[in-house]
């Protein structure tokens, strides 16, 4: 096997390299074998050659000096690397880099909880600290706070945040609750962002601009530093909660739920982001494909509709929750069952009925922030099943969600797939996760799940659609599609990228950013 | 070089047998006699992987639909047991999981076989370093329907060292497919703890 390696650098350029940085982090914190360390560092469910993203080596730092060394010396040999936290963000791409060739820079030694306020509501932590981590230290310490975790929890904040991922909990908008954070720049430069700016302040994880531009932002989906830290709001466990789910029997439904939504969301009825969840999706949980059909291609209407009934679930299936005192809950609740009884057959569903069902157990747990890896469970809906997420955002409207979902389900059926999918509503958007399922084991299958996703991002952008997060494979052709003004965006990113990293040693290409050195390669 | 006669001795070579029962009854069954400790991970859920744990030992293993309730159970083997070996007859995304997680220890796959049927047909498709791809792949297939119970017995004999790998597969008729899901098994050893 060839080892892969930067371009443009020779194997006696990264050998030296290598070992400069071996005196930096100690030798058992570098990863160089093909064979085992670094096969866990590939993105087992890509589309395309696996060795299309196999990284050159891992690293593990401990601190910010040792990434400020490291930093130092891939400046000088001009190796890129790539940053993840704890790499668990599969269906965009896991631990995997951008390129072949590239340092991973794995951050996950770096797993301190540096503070948890319970008065104030936050914690500080660094980027190797999981959603597991942070809830057994609080449930340990009997804090009453809560988290708000990814489906599935086995990654951490900072990742999941700069990514700009999304919980359940009425803190579910990661991005929006982050308060505070640590960089280490390309050159080095450590710089705090917000109130932790001013000496010896201690509202840094509380006020989120300090004087000046909010710059925290510019760290996410981005490759301009390295996040080091970072603060983050977590909700006071309230006085009650009620989860709650809604089965709906008609396609065309999902129109009608949306827009019965929307107010009670932006009036906070509604408190957390509510899921539309498609019948495969849900079903996946506890059946299989094969168990309801046989043949090949997406499941035929019939057979769902076989599956709906048995499992008790509906052609789409609505979750969300209330939270608070009991008065509240109770007010709450009767509006939303005046407003979602208007929708002829919906039923709903609660606890009492509902408990011991896979998709109900885990919803109610995501919704109260406690991690759990059910979700992981649907992919066993095929075998083997690896995925990529086509994640298109739009208003909280309707006619959006159906136009979307027919889009995708219509070109999914051309491609002999299934539409999997949920909508999720935030404050006035919402985001469409398209599950698209194939069998990691067959070529042609990953093959075409590959074209259909080129063709989505097409299909989708000329609707007007943009997607808020992306795999690997399909960085550059998504961020092709936020082109207005003549590219105005993306030369703003890419004059940053070369004022901050001259040399492009920081992720290159990461959501579509590239370094000048790189940018005609792109 | 591993010949198919080492192979099956090392089969019956003295191991521990730890067999996690991940639901709410964990049972660690550790038999102290044993020079490695092992821990196995099944999933009861699936007709043939019962068919694996009764013949591993004679309890019921049942990993549950939440990969997650299992982390600390893995953590503390690997940390405990810097030369055993991890395995299992899993649904594909729970040893996909544990991989990963294992990783972090410094366990990575040395054995891993997809066990697939569609229509009548069983497929096994094995990954490992050469030698033993090939008998393992013959065995299972030698082995018909009765295929978990062969794993069970020679479970100790996959291989537990880190070498390039290839693939090999064989399919052969079973009477009755349509009980049985597709099923992972898999085995993870250490090269490097950190």
């Amino acid at each position: 096997m060839t080892k892969p390696l930067p371009q443009g650098i020779s194997l006696g350029q990264f050998n030296a390299a290598i070992a400069e940085i071996e005196k930096v982090v100690g030798k058992q914190y570098v990863f160089l074998d093909d064979v085992t360390e670094l096969r866990s560092y590939r993105d087992a469910y890509n589309t395309t050659n696996d060795a299309d993203f196999a990284p050159s080596a891992a690293i593990a730092p401990k601190n910010v000096e040792q990434i400020q060394k490291i930093l130092a010396i891939v400046n000088n040999y001009k190796i890129p690397i790539w940053t993840i936290s704890t790499g668990k963000n599969f269906a965009y791409g896991g631990p995997a880099p951008r390129k072949a060739g590239y340092i991973v820079l794995d951050l996950k030694l770096m797993n301190r909880i540096i503070e948890v306020n319970e008065k104030h509501g936050y914690a500080i932590v660094e980027p190797g600290v999981s959603y597991y981590d942070l809830y057994n230290y609080l449930q340990s310490k009997g804090i009453k706070l809560w988290i708000d975790c990814a489906a599935p929890a086995w990654g951490g904040f900072v990742g999941n945040t700069s990514d700009h991922g999304a919980g359940y909990t009425p803190y579910g908008d990661h991005l929006l609750m982050q308060c505070g954070m640590q960089v280490v720049l390309a050159d080095g430069t450590i710089v705090e962002t917000g109130m932790d700016t001013t000496a010896n302040s201690k509202s840094g994880a509380l006020y989120k601009y300090g004087q000046g531009a909010a710059i925290d932002g510019l760290f996410t989906q981005s490759n301009f530093g390295v996040i080091t830290r970072m603060g983050m709001w977590l909700m006071p466990e309230p006085p009650g909660y009620t989860p709650f789910m809604i089965t709906l029997e008609n396609e065309r439904d999902l129109e009608i739920v949306t827009d019965l939504t929307l107010p009670l969301r932006l009036n906070q009825v509604i408190h957390n982001a509510p899921m539309t969840v498609d019948l495969l999706w849900e079903s996946a949980m506890s059946v299989s494909k094969r168990q309801y059909y046989t043949g090949t291609g997406p499941m035929p209407d019939s057979n769902r509709k076989k599956m709906a009934k048995d499992l008790d679930l509906g052609i789409w299936n609505y979750y969300a929750a209330v939270y608070g005192p009991e008065p509240m809950m109770k007010n709450n609740m009767e509006i939303i069952r005046d407003t979602f009884s208007q929708i002829p057959g919906a039923k709903f569903h609660f606890d009492d009925t509902r408990k011991g069902d896979p998709g109900w157990d885990y919803r109610v747990k995501l919704m109260k922030g406690e991690p759990n890896m059910t979700e992981f469970s649907l992919l066993n809906w095929i075998g083997g099943g690896g995925h990529i997420n086509f994640s298109p955002i739009s208003a909280a409207d309707g006619k959006d969600s159906m136009k979307q979902y027919e889009m995708i389900r219509k070109r999914a059926h051309e491609y002999d797939f299934d539409y999997i999918g949920e909508f999720l509503i935030g404050w006035r958007d919402q985001h469409h996760i398209f599950m698209l399922m194939f069998d990691r084991m067959n070529a042609e299958e990953k093959k075409r799940a590959h074209e259909l996703f080129a063709v989505l991002v097409d299909d989708a952008a000329a609707l007007g659609y943009g997607e808020y997060r992306t795999h690997l494979s399909f960085m550059d052709q998504i961020a092709g599609t936020y082109s207005w003004n003549d590219n105005a965006l993306w030369d703003t990113h890419h004059a940053l990228k070369d004022e901050l990293d001259p040399n492009g040693i920081l992720s290159p290409g990461k959501m579509g950013i590239w370094p000048k050195n790189l940018r005609g390669n792109s | 070089m591993l010949s198919r006669r080492t192979f099956i001795k090392t089969a019956l070579a003295s191991n521990a047998a730890l067999l996690t029962t991940p639901s709410q009854a964990l049972q660690l069954l550790f038999d102290n006699s044993q020079a490695q400790p092992l821990l196995v991970f099944a999933d009861e859920t699936a007709l043939n992987a019962k068919d694996f744990i009764s013949g591993v030992k004679n309890d019921g293993a049942n990993l549950g639909l939440d990969i997650g309730r299992h982390f600390d159970l893995l953590a503390t083997f690997c940390k405990d047991s810097p030369n055993g070996q991890i395995m299992g007859l899993t649904r594909d995304s729970d040893f996909f999981v544990l991989e990963q997680l294992a990783k972090d220890f410094g366990f990575y796959t040395s054995y891993s076989a997809s066990h697939r049927y569609d229509g009548q047909t069983l497929t096994h498709q094995v990954t490992a370093a050469e030698e033993p791809a090939t008998i393992i792949t013959t065995s299972l297939t030698k082995a018909g329907e009765q295929w978990p119970a062969w794993l069970a017995k020679n479970l100790l004999a996959l291989p537990q060292k880190h070498q390039q790998t290839i693939t090999t597969k064989s399919q052969l008729n079973v009477a009755n497919a349509e009980p049985h899901d597709f099923l992972v098994s898999w085995s993870l050893s250490t090269s490097k703890s950190i």
